[in-house]
């Protein structure tokens, strides 16, 4: 009996609708993450240190290797905001 | 009770002190992100041994904020001594390590090429060297077979 190719096509439509979607959901990732994949397991230290990446370059994942920080580093911190919650 | 509650406005966005502390009070900050710092870890630990030595003692003593800014400064100057020596000498390897290590979230097992050249570049130019406390047999970082022996 010859191949029953018209099963084969809603197998086809699957696999290109989750192949699709799931290219679609890394491409997206990957432009929020400023062309890197996503950073995964972050532990406090992590978090801290991102949060002093964004107020030295400004934007979530951006990089830089500066001696001295800019000026605007000193007055961007909202530590003073945070309450004491007992 | 001590809760572990993260800081919450710290994420938030722009913001800008209304009331910034005086200008006296200012001293300039270490100006390196993440990445560049953890890709250069072991230099910065073995290059300012001493005052980082005295910044956990002093702190050992009394964790107050305002006790230890002698010392805290101390360590600043010596890092930032330590990055402008890196810019100068070796900055383009320590470019490509910290770019690897980014797209890697930041594992070092994911980025030991560069790490190699890098850390070859130090040594030859600046005689540090990474060492890794403690460890048994060959350190990690010079395995060229860490899946099997």
């Amino acid at each position: 009996m010859p191949v029953p190719f018209e099963a084969l096509i809603p197998l086809g439509l699957i696999t290109g609708f989750f192949g699709a979607s799931g290219i679609l959901f890394q491409k997206l990732k990957v432009s929020v993450n400023e062309g890197q994949p996503p950073r995964y397991g972050l532990d406090r230290w992590d978090r801290v240190m991102m949060e002093r990446d964004l107020r030295l370059t400004g934007t979530m994942r951006g990089q830089s290797h500066q001696t001295t920080a800019p000026a605007e580093f000193s007055t961007n911190s909202a530590w003073d905001l945070e309450t004491e919650h007992l | 009770m001590a809760t572990h509650r993260e800081a919450t406005f710290l994420s938030t966005g722009k913001f800008v002190d209304p009331t910034p502390a005086p200008p006296e009070t200012a001293h300039p900050e270490v100006g390196a992100t993440s990445a560049p710092l953890k890709s250069a870890a072991y230099f910065i630990g073995s290059y300012c041994k001493d005052y980082n030595e005295d910044f956990m003692l002093c702190k050992d003593e009394n964790n107050d904020p305002a006790h230890c800014l002698k010392e805290g400064r101390k360590v600043t100057r010596c890092a930032m001594d330590l990055i402008s020596k890196l810019r100068e000498n070796c900055e383009k390897e320590w470019e490509a390590h910290y770019k690897c290590l980014e797209k890697n979230n930041q594992e070092y097992y994911a980025c030991r090429k560069p790490e190699r050249t890098f850390n070859e570049c130090v040594f030859s130019k600046l005689k540090l060297e990474k060492v890794i406390p403690d460890a048994s047999g060959t350190p990690i970082h010079l395995r060229e077979n860490t899946i099997y022996n």
